[in-house]
């Protein structure tokens, strides 16, 4: 049905997709997987007319086209959910499922009738119970995905696109997504579904393509393969996660919680040990992220007590969180983590600025010196620290952000997710640099989204659920299942 | 419908506060005519205070749909002038006829607009770098074009005059100005252009990624821009009664005042006519409440500042925005 031969696309220096030729057949759900980096996005995006392919061919129903943009490709039938939402905040829901949509906008003025009956059933349809009317502003996250997945149905679609469209949805909202892929198929509807996430494929999808490195590995109908062999291809080698790269943490307690609550956070109770690896396990939302807000004194505190080093710790912004000892590694490295229009070595030195001037003045060789240490340390791979931060891979930008943080000679470190979207080989060496720096005594306080990553590398894993702590388990026994049941709400019984 | 009414109150209710505000204030701070009654409150006072702000108001309008576009025009006022001096000289030296000195004025706003827009789109010049640039290079253009001597209009039954006395006048000047701020609403609330619009000033990359036509519309709210400072320009000329070069200074400054009262986010995405309507309003009987006081304009211009400050303080708050790091 839709049918791609040779397709390059380079981005700068860096080759994302390295001739793929890849097959749609009608009707099928197809899963397009692969680690993040490994090229399934921008397959999806070059097929859907947003980017434009450096060379190679596309045809659908054998006929060859070229998309000038996304508009061509939609008048073809073919739409897309994109993964960061192209939605309209300021607009309201059925203005965000019409916007775009030739039928609906023919004849240039908008009746909020016509807008308001074409949006219903298609509200439906996904399962949502708003009003039309509603701003989108008013809505959460896992209803925006919903809207998003209702815009492109009310294209009338023969090939939808899907990039990872349950990561914001709630559990039994990704059960009705099934069911209308489900009916979506019945109606001759082919499907690609871009995911990393095996149960969803396996359960919903036909054919399974895996991509790695640019390059398409391996195309199979979900029969006949498994999880197992879909991730060796995916990693192209042996996963193992191996326990026991922790050193041996000092009973020195360093930083003591006591009753802390703030908007979101509800009597949270720990204490962090000198040189000791506190994970954090929690669902998105949990309270996880607020915990490093609070510490670091983006949230206000509203009870509770906090202690460092047996001194009343009470910051009333992040500079003075700074000054006390306290660094927060960001969840979000492009938004609050890096300015990407600044080099390498001025990302590093931003935070610890003051500590290479005199008076107002930088001293760029000192600057420079340390910075360098701090990215070799750091085992950031890089060509030239002058270049902008945003040359660089996001594993290598992850780095640079931590080495950030590590320059303001922190006590406390608090990294949110850390891991997230980056490739294998910069996850293990982040693995080993927290590893070495709690050797050191820095106190590590570490949200995960991985909880295999916890385990292997935490002391004691704080479970977070609905803003409280629900308890504190020792990484050395506990299971994920036990943060599992925990972290959803279930307590279990004290063993 | 009461309902309705009530529904929107809410949501954009707090320019209305400092309309209500200022015409209580008005009210009670009003010298009383001889005859006892309130010359605030007067027809006549009220009217002059609609025909002064007219210029401002319509430039206003299309100032609001730049800045929904997540852009600005600083080059309003000299555009102003330029249409200004463009219809004086026309009427005047080169004889021509009424209409086609009012289309050579329109066409120069328009055109002025379209070369910000079009450089703004698509050598993606930053609008305040490029309008900054169109407002020094008009003015100039202006001032060689008249040599920078006022071009008068005559009086009675010339061109000139006949031009003169109907672009003047409160009933056509006040009519224009409602007409256009329905048109203004409706096209940003009813079209499909007013909704790409808001979606682009909103979200640029999405609106881009859904297949909007990103350029088109911005190129389109700049020339809309340009051609209602020429419109301005058109009435200013014939209430000074001559085409100066030198006027206008600082209408781009007051026209954004007036859309940001209203409630218009500079960031682009939201905001309405009807706010801008009400910014311009309160703006025009605020400088009547103190004229009438003989308020010294210097004291004026402070107070202006304050109530920028605390209308857009207002909306923050409203809206819930405050608070967040």
């Amino acid at each position: 049905m839709l049918e791609c031969r040779n397709i390059k696309k380079h981005y700068g220096g860096v080759v994302a997709l390295n001739g793929v030729s890849w097959k749609l057949l009608p009707g099928e759900v197809h899963a397009l997987c692969g680690e993040n980096g490994a090229g399934k996005s921008t397959l999806a995006r070059i097929l859907c007319g947003i980017t434009v392919p450096d060379s190679g061919d596309i045809s659908l129903e054998g006929r060859p086209v070229t998309w000038l943009g996304p508009q061509e490709a939609r008048g073809a039938g073919i739409g897309i959910i994109l993964q960061e939402l192209d939605l309209f905040a300021n607009l309201s829901v059925a203005e965000n499922l019409a916007i775009g949509n030739a039928r609906l906008e023919a004849s240039g003025w908008i009746s909020p009738a016509a807008l308001h009956d074409a949006a219903r059933p298609l509200l439906h349809d996904v399962g949502l119970d708003v009003d039309p009317a509603l701003p989108l502003d008013h809505l959460s996250v896992s209803q925006w995905q919903l809207v998003a997945i209702a815009r492109v149905l009310g294209l009338d679609a023969k090939i939808i696109f899907m990039d990872e469209p349950t990561s914001a949805l709630t559990d039994d909202a990704v059960e009705r997504l099934f069911g209308l892929i489900r009916r979506l198929k019945e109606r001759g509807v082919a499907i690609v579904y871009v995911s990393h996430k095996m149960n969803e494929i396996f359960r919903i999808c036909d054919r399974v393509s895996v991509m790695r490195d640019g390059e398409m590995i391996a195309t199979e109908t979900c029969a006949n393969t498994s999880i197992d062999q879909v991730i060796r291809q995916m990693v192209g080698r042996e996963v193992t996660m191996t326990r026991g790269q922790r050193t041996s943490e000092l009973k020195l307690p360093l930083l003591k919680i006591e009753s802390l609550s703030t908007r979101k956070l509800r009597d949270v109770s720990f204490t962090l040990n000198k040189g000791e690896i506190l994970g954090v396990a929690g669902l998105v939302a949990s309270g996880r992220s607020e915990l490093g807000r609070a510490l670091f004194g983006t949230s206000p505190v509203t009870a509770g007590s906090m202690q460092l080093e047996n001194r009343p710790y009470r910051p009333a912004t992040p500079h003075d969180a700074v000054a006390s000892g306290v660094a927060l590694v960001p969840e979000d490295r492009q938004k609050e983590g890096l300015v990407s229009g600044m080099s390498i070595r001025q990302n590093t030195t931003l935070a610890s600025l003051s500590r290479y001037s005199h008076g107002s003045w930088v001293s760029t060789d000192e600057e420079q010196i340390a910075s360098k240490n701090i990215l070799s340390r750091c085992r950031t791979k890089l060509a030239d620290e002058e270049l902008p931060v945003s040359s660089l891979s996001g594993g290598n930008q992850q780095k640079v952000l931590i080495g950030k943080w590590l320059l303001t000679n922190p006590k406390v470190c608090f990294f949110d997710d850390p891991t997230r979207g980056i490739d294998i080989g910069a996850k293990d060496d982040i693995y080993r640099l927290v590893a070495e720096l709690a050797g050191e005594g820095l106190g590590v306080i570490w949200v995960s989204s991985e909880l295999q990553e916890l385990l292997a590398n935490a002391h004691r894993i704080l479970v977070f659920h609905d803003g409280r702590c629900m308890e504190i388990l020792d990484a050395a026994t506990t299971t994920q299942e036990e943060i599992m049941r925990l972290a959803t709400g279930h307590r279990t019984p004290l063993s | 419908m009461t309902s309705n009414l009530w529904k929107y109150l809410k949501h954009h209710g707090q320019p209305f506060i400092g309309l209500v505000l200022i015409l209580i204030l008005g009210t009670l701070l009003s010298p009383h005519a001889t005859d006892g009654t309130i010359v605030f409150l007067s027809s006549g006072n009220l009217s002059d205070v609609l025909l002064q702000q007219t210029e401002i108001g319509i430039i206003a309008l299309a100032m609001t749909f730049v800045i929904i576009g997540a852009g600005i025009d600083l080059s309003v006022g000299s555009v102003l002038a330029l249409s200004t001096c463009i219809g004086a000289l026309m009427l005047t030296t080169w004889n021509q006829p009424i209409i086609v000195a009012i289309g050579a004025a329109l066409l120069a706003g328009a055109l002025v607009g379209a070369l910000n827009g079009f450089i703004i789109t698509r050598i993606r010049l930053q609008p305040f770098v490029m309008t900054l640039a169109a407002m020094i290079g008009v003015r100039g253009f202006t001032k060689w074009m008249t040599g920078n001597v006022n071009v008068d209009l005559a009086f009675g039954d010339s061109p000139s005059g006949r031009f003169a006395e109907l672009f003047s006048s409160k009933p056509f000047a006040i009519a224009l100005w409602v007409l256009l701020a329905v048109v203004a609403h409706l096209i940003l609330t009813r079209t499909v252009y007013g909704r790409y619009l808001r979606a682009i000033g909103e979200n640029e990359k999405a609106a881009a990624y859904t297949g909007l036509p990103v350029r088109k519309v911005r190129l389109a709210a700049y020339i809309g821009c340009g051609l209602m400072a020429a419109l301005a320009g058109l009435i200013h000329a014939a209430r000074s009664h001559q085409g100066n070069p030198n006027d206008g200074v600082g209408y781009e400054l007051d026209a954004i005042a007036a859309v940001v009262i209203g409630g218009t986010a500079l960031a682009g995405g939201r905001g309405s006519i009807i706010g801008t309507v009400i910014g311009t309003l309160v703006l025009g009987l605020l400088t009547n409440v103190l004229r009438l006081h003989m308020v010294d304009s210097n004291l004026e211009l402070m107070i202006k500042a304050v109530i920028i400050i605390a209308a857009v303080w207002l909306q923050r708050r409203g809206s819930g925005l405050h608070g967040e790091l």
